[in-house]
């Protein structure tokens, strides 16, 4: 097990920039994921670190060894491929055994790691088969245990549950994440999709047009995002950025948008960076942090804000709407299903919002770095 | 109920169509199997009956025309050229192609595709056309009636189609496998020679096998440029027509010969082959 430290990584592809001087430290043992959109170089970095790519500049070092341009075979890495990558001639045995055979380890040896990786990955009845002979997530488990089967320094995934359906990956999620608490292991892992990385990371590097945008927990990517990319990429659905211009004054502060104006808490956004910043600023709100009022409830209440329900899509357990605001904009609001009974939801009638101003994030319109982080962030650093 | 009728009409159609596949198919190999009836009988005949017309339908099966090509014509030194020349040549076309193919099918280079044409230009030239200057070259190199001179021709020759045939087959196996296998601690070539070629044996076995067979068969080249030492069997047949007289039985016997070995290799190989490619290659 070691260390993996990346410096100063930059790789292009002709005219293409696939990654742009990316600093990542992945200490002994944790599990990172580099997450981002498709072809923002997240696979790019590990094809990198694994050696299946020559870095244009920079250095990477496993077990503070540097590996820059050393050959795979020669960084002790397991790695599981997106298409799994198994070997077609050969059984499950062959291909779980193929990492020890190359090692030129005893037969009796090979032969006992083998079925304990098999018993652990529960693939001890499929170990005559051939990789046809398997279905999708079977195939990746041979994957996982063909990586594991022998004891890497580092271990790296390249998006290895994104071909199987949902609930095999919604199964493999824990399963990998306990496999991984196991064996120990210093993982990275490369994913487009949010929810694996906040579900299994102990660190997650949000990466956008070959840039490390954010590196952090899940706790924090998803509560003090550092600018909007992060904040719109992590959450499903994502938070809803709407337009507006602060209003500031000796006593009060107000945010004033197309379809509303709400006030603010003073000296949130007066010890921030968005103050004086006036015209150019985008309000972020999560969808699970506007609440809608309840039929009858009493409106006297200030700083609601109305609109129309537009689509309302209930999903047992919680309740997604899409309300469009005067000003045409649509917002999304997630709701608890318990709730939402008490809401009007047919489609077309009016209904009030009201967002959770502990939790509103301030943009800048143009960088998209976050100005104003959410109130109760604050009291959060301070609890610890 | 419905479904039923529906069924047998189906069933009804298909065996109908099924008659008119079988008659048309029948007739065709029919066709394609005549001439090959004929030459074998023709092997059998001695000389008289071999030229009657209308031709004999039964008779008494000789071997004359064999001990002929053995013990006179020395037929058994022609095969021996042929299969020399035709199996080096199969050698180091499929060996040096193999390693043209992966690198055009992996590497994105500057000029790859150029190149790939260029190669696949050089099977647009008619093979006549290059007779003299490839008699002239020959009698430079003294290489005129030697093995080694067709050999080396006929590895020119098959490239081309060698390294276009197996582009494509190394181009649908996944590079992934080798990142794999490298990830695993092999080299680049242990991946090359334990996961690629494994999986692209079958094709490399049925392009040999294809190879093998033009080789054997090639004649106008072989005509020019071969003399008594180094003749293989297509030309060394067509010798016995232009003496005095044309032995019609002979030339029959020689063509078995010729045929023969090629159709029991490709009968004894095809078992492996079919296997070979159903053992799965990859599925995507």
């Amino acid at each position: 097990m070691a260390e993996v430290r990346v410096r100063e990584l930059y790789k292009n592809f002709g005219r293409v920039i696939a990654v742009d001087h990316i600093n990542l430290t992945v200490k002994d043992t944790e599990f990172v994921c580099l997450l981002g959109p498709s072809g923002c170089g997240k696979t790019t970095t590990l094809r990198c670190i694994a050696g299946l790519e020559i870095p244009t500049s920079g250095e990477i070092r496993i077990a503070d060894r540097v590996v820059t341009y050393a050959q795979p075979k020669d960084r002790n890495i397991g790695m599981v491929f997106e298409r799994y990558a198994l070997y077609p001639h050969l059984t499950v045995f062959g291909n779980l055994a193929y990492p020890l055979r190359v090692r030129k380890q005893s037969r009796e040896a090979i032969k006992k790691r083998v079925r304990e990786v098999a018993n652990m990955l529960e693939m001890l009845p499929l170990l005559d088969r051939y990789p046809r002979q398997l279905s999708g997530g079977q195939m990746q488990r041979v994957g996982i245990g063909r990586a594991i089967v022998r004891e890497a320094s580092v271990y790296l995934m390249d998006e290895p549950i994104s071909h199987l359906d949902a609930k095999l990956r919604a199964h493999m999620r824990g399963e990998l994440k306990r496999l991984q608490r196991v064996i120990k292991s210093t993982t990275i892992y490369v994913t487009h999709d949010q929810l694996e990385a906040m579900s299994m990371a102990d660190r997650i590097a949000v990466l956008n047009e070959g840039v490390i945008q954010q590196y952090a927990s899940p706790d924090d990517i998803f509560d003090i995002p550092s600018n909007r990319f992060v904040a719109n990429f992590v959450g499903e659905p994502s938070m809803n950025f709407i337009e507006c211009t602060l209003k500031e004054s000796d006593t009060k502060a107000s945010l004033k948008a197309k379809s509303f104006e709400i006030s603010v808490p003073r000296e949130w956004v007066k010890d921030s960076k968005a103050w004086g910043k006036g015209e150019s600023l985008i309000l972020g709100v999560r969808p699970e942090h506007i609440r809608m009022r309840a039929r009858g409830e009493a409106k006297e209440a200030r700083d609601l804000i109305s609109g129309e329900v537009w689509v309302y899509q209930p999903l047992g357990s919680e309740d997604i709407f899409d309300i469009k605001l005067a000003g045409e904009e649509i917002i999304k609001v997630r709701t608890p299903a318990e709730q939402a009974r008490y809401v009007v939801h047919e489609m077309g009638k009016k209904t009030l919002l009201e967002f959770d101003k502990e939790r509103m994030y301030l943009f800048d319109r143009d960088t998209g770095e976050t100005l104003a982080q959410a109130q109760f962030t604050q009291n959060k650093n301070k609890g610890e | 109920m419905i479904d039923n009728k529906v069924e047998e009409s189906v069933y009804r159609t298909g065996r109908g169509w099924n008659i008119v596949a079988y008659v048309v198919l029948s007739l065709a190999s029919a066709i394609a199997i005549f001439p090959l009836i004929w030459l074998g009988m023709t092997a059998f005949k001695d000389r008289i009956t071999a030229f009657a017309l209308p031709p004999v339908w039964i008779f008494t099966p000789t071997f004359e025309s064999f001990k002929v090509l053995i013990g006179f014509r020395h037929m058994e030194l022609f095969m021996l050229n042929s299969a020399i020349v035709a199996l080096g040549s199969t050698g180091f076309s499929i060996g040096v192609g193999v390693f043209c193919a992966y690198a055009l099918a992996r590497f994105r280079f500057r000029g790859g595709e150029s190149i790939a044409f260029w190669i696949l230009t050089n099977r647009m030239i008619p093979p006549l056309a290059l007779a003299l200057p490839l008699f002239i070259l020959f009698q430079k190199f003294h290489w005129l009636d030697t093995r080694r001179g067709l050999i080396f021709l006929y590895t020119a020759m098959q490239l081309p189609f060698v390294v276009w045939i197996l582009r494509g087959y190394f181009e649908d196996i996944p590079y992934e496998l080798e990142e794999a296998a490298m990830v695993d601690g092999d080299s680049w070539f242990s991946a090359f020679r334990k996961i690629t070629l494994p999986l692209a044996g079958p094709a490399i076995a049925a392009t040999a096998i294809f190879v093998l067979i033009l080789s054997w068969n090639e004649f106008p080249f072989a005509l020019i440029l071969t003399g008594a030492t180094s003749r293989t069997m297509p030309p060394a047949a067509v010798t016995f027509m232009v003496e005095s007289n044309i032995h019609w039985n002979e030339i029959g016997a020689a063509c078995l010969f010729i045929a023969l070995p090629m159709v029991v290799f490709v009968m004894i190989v095809q078992k492996q082959f079919v296997r070979g490619l159903t053992m799965g290659m990859v599925r995507e």
